[in-house]
């Protein structure tokens, strides 16, 4: 059983091609089932974001999988195979499960380590899952990757640090005042840095929110978002002595903040630190302001270099995280192999079993005379003779380091017990038991 | 004996450096164990102290140090533990360490003199000791927020800024620290002076009561010690100079003790002793 990926990502197609294959605007629970049922694969799950439509089959011939996956595709989107094949993506096996960990963790995102596509993996596979799509391969590939994701957060700095300007502004309040219950936040302008920055900081369960802007409806449209309080432009200086932060970005050419305004607050405030996040360009805040000494004073600028510091700080960790995927990647490779073994050691368990209950049939008349214990005694020597052989052999054949070897040595041992080829094995979606012996009836 | 909790120290003032570097939650942990198995240990060792000489161990360098030691390494668990901030570890432990490696090193015998018996002058001793644990802390609190305020506002969020806590936490530890320190301080001098009082009323012509007056050196910077923790209170709470300027405090605080501590102590033999 192998495992197959193929997909789109903003790494190989174009914005205009990945909407058009783009799940999540229908059903993709459909999607799944539709794939899970019609084609050869017996396993499915469907990841699509924003920027990746990935589907994950197994199946034993990749080949056909393609195939298949290429005409579902256009059947579904109702697109022409050309108008999409050239931009695909395909992957097998051990590049398919590195494919998913690094994603998982956050390696193949745009912003490098960002935190949504761990849980969008998740809800794929949930989705799937409750579908009855997954079957086991599928199960370990995804839950494994579940495990790199988190390996990856806490081994790593991968996912450390904001990277986005309205986070940076956060982070920072909260490194001068710790906890932001209670705090105020004045609003000075509504436009999108600020809405975003305003949105953050009421996640963080800061105290009020105040909104002022020339135009009274964009101040009252966040407001109203933000839970927040629109007051009139006029009434701006007034609302600062309140404010612990202060998010100033209005289109104003000139400043209007000066370091008189700020220093009649800051009187009021004693000791108390005043953190000013002037978005607006031109600057709405004087320069002079910070100079204050309980003020901290940031621009776009600063908060663009805090962005920049910790984007480089990610890439300095990309190394060990894909440290992590190579192993993890390796570790899926093993069980993937051991399981290829199931087939073979299932068939030949039960010729052994078979061969056992022949001869004990044929010694009926000889072991008739029995009483039941002796009797239960022959059937228990005899069963453990053949967990015994069959010990080693299992074990053996489970760890094999790598696919050829795997596949030579099942092929030696169907030739040399004659296991046929059509041999009954469980159906393809359940997980055999072969680390345990049959268990006696009792 | 003495070695026991200054290898202990040892492991965990490592222990929270790892921490402090990686941000590793489980190294902190590990830290924090192993400053509470230090500490117990060195409570065993104050404890037989205590035993063999019928009184809290201070009346020697090397006793009084190892003593300070335990109560900072105690006011240091008690401060983590309740504010659940571990930072501070990797800046406490290094003092730890010196001052017990000072402790072990430093010859010394112990003082028998009787009047060393008295309750009051255990309480006296035992009160300023920890009072003085209290203020090395709030010292190096205030030290770290200033460094941490530099940071902020020089725009430098780098390797430190990201480790320290927030100003805000600094600042709650700091006031936290200094009010401990102060009710201490407050208990300890006053014993102190009832004890004097006592003591002279019953034995009028000893020289070494009679010393113990404002002139004495060791006298004096305890009460410049009180007086400046007093405005720091009164100044946080009337004034509202917290932040930097409580930070500020703190650390002068802080050097005025270690002033008491080290050098009068040691240099200064003739002053507040009993021989």
């Amino acid at each position: 059983m192998h495992v197959f990926l193929l997909g789109v990502s903003h790494q190989t197609a174009p914005i205009d091609v990945r909407e058009r294959l783009d799940f999540s605007s229908r059903d993709v629970g459909a999607a799944v089932e539709t794939l899970a049922a019609r084609y050869s694969a017996g396993e499915a799950v469907v990841l699509s974001t924003c920027n990746r439509s990935e589907i994950y089959v197994a199946s034993d011939d990749p080949e056909r999988a393609r195939r298949e996956l290429i005409e579902f595709l256009g059947s579904y989107h109702q697109l022409p195979a050309e108008a999409f094949e050239a931009h695909v993506f395909v992957r097998a096996d051990e590049e398919a499960s590195r494919h998913l960990f690094r994603v998982a963790a956050g390696l193949d995102s745009l912003v490098v380590g960002e935190p949504q596509i761990l849980g969008q993996v998740k809800d794929a596979f949930q989705v799937a899952a409750a579908r009855q799509c997954a079957g086991p391969v599928l199960t370990r590939l995804f839950h494994t990757s579940f495990g790199v994701g988190k390996r990856v957060r806490s081994e790593t700095a991968l996912g450390e640090g904001a990277v986005s300007v309205g986070f940076a502004a956060v982070a920072l309040a909260r490194k001068i005042f710790g906890r932001l219950e209670g705090r105020g936040v004045l609003v000075v302008g509504a436009g999108e840095i600020s809405t975003l920055t305003a949105q953050h900081l009421r996640a963080q369960g800061v105290g009020a929110i105040t909104i002022t802007s020339r135009t009274a409806a964009h101040a009252e449209a966040l407001a109203a978002e933000v839970d927040g309080r629109a007051i009139p432009w006029t009434d701006m200086r007034g609302a600062l002595a309140a404010a612990d932060i202060v998010i100033t970005a209005t289109g104003s050419p000139r400043p209007i903040l000066t370091r008189g305004d700020i220093e009649a607050v800051t009187g009021r405030r004693r000791s108390e630190p005043l953190f000013i996040i002037d978005i607006a360009v031109p600057r709405d805040v004087e320069a002079a302001v910070g100079e204050i000494e309980q003020v901290f004073l940031y621009n776009v600028d600063d908060l663009q270099a805090v962005v920049q510091e910790n984007l480089s700080r990610r890439s300095s960790e990309i190394g060990r995280a894909e440290a992590i995927v190579a192993e993890e990647v390796e570790r899926f490779s093993a069980w993937r192999r051991s399981r290829g073994a199931v087939p073979t050691v299932v068939a030949l368990r039960q010729r052994f079993e078979q061969i056992r209950r022949a001869e004990l049939q044929r010694l009926e008349s000889k072991l008739g005379g029995l009483t039941p214990e002796a009797r239960a005694s022959v059937d228990e020597v005899t069963r453990l003779i053949v967990e015994k052989l069959l010990l080693a052999p299992t074990a053996q054949l489970k760890a094999l380091p790598d696919e050829e070897t795997q596949i030579a040595y099942t092929e030696a041992v169907n030739r040399l017990f004659e296991l046929r080829d059509d041999t009954p094995v469980s159906p393809a979606g359940e997980e055999m038991d072969t680390e345990r012996p049959n268990r006696t009836r009792s | 004996m003495k070695i026991v909790p200054l290898l202990l120290y040892i492991v965990s003032g490592v222990a929270y450096a790892v921490h402090f570097a990686r941000r590793d939650p489980g190294v902190g942990r590990m830290a924090t164990m192993a400053l509470l198995v230090a500490a117990m240990a060195h409570t065993f060792v104050v404890g037989m102290q205590t035993m063999e000489l019928h009184h809290i161990p201070f009346a020697s360098l090397p006793t009084v140090v190892s003593t300070f030691v335990w109560l900072l390494a105690l006011s240091y668990l008690y401060l983590e533990i309740t504010t659940e901030e571990r930072t501070m570890g990797v800046f406490i432990l290094p003092i730890v360490v010196a001052l017990q490696t000072l402790s072990v090193l430093s010859p010394g015998v112990e003082n028998a003199d009787p009047v060393l018996d008295s309750p009051w002058f255990w309480v006296h001793v035992a009160s300023l000791l920890c009072a003085y644990a209290s203020f090395a802390l709030a010292g190096m609190l205030g030290l770290t927020y200033m460094l941490q305020f530099k940071e902020i506002k020089k725009k430098h969020l780098g390797y430190l800024y990201n480790r320290l806590p927030s100003l805000m936490t600094l600042d709650t530890m700091n006031s936290r620290a200094m009010t401990v320190g102060w009710v201490f301080l407050t208990i300890g001098v006053t014993v102190g002076v009832i004890w004097t009082a006592q003591a002279r009323a019953v034995a009028p012509n000893d020289p070494n009561l009679r010393a113990m007056s404002l002139e004495d050196p060791k006298i004096f910077v305890a009460a410049l010690t009180w007086v400046v923790y007093s405005f720091a209170i009164f100044a946080r709470t009337r004034l509202g100079w917290t932040g930097r300027r409580a930070a500020w405090l703190a650390a002068v605080g802080f050097a005025i003790v270690l002033l008491n501590l080290l050098p009068i102590g040691y240099f200064v033999e003739t002053s507040h002793t009993f021989q």
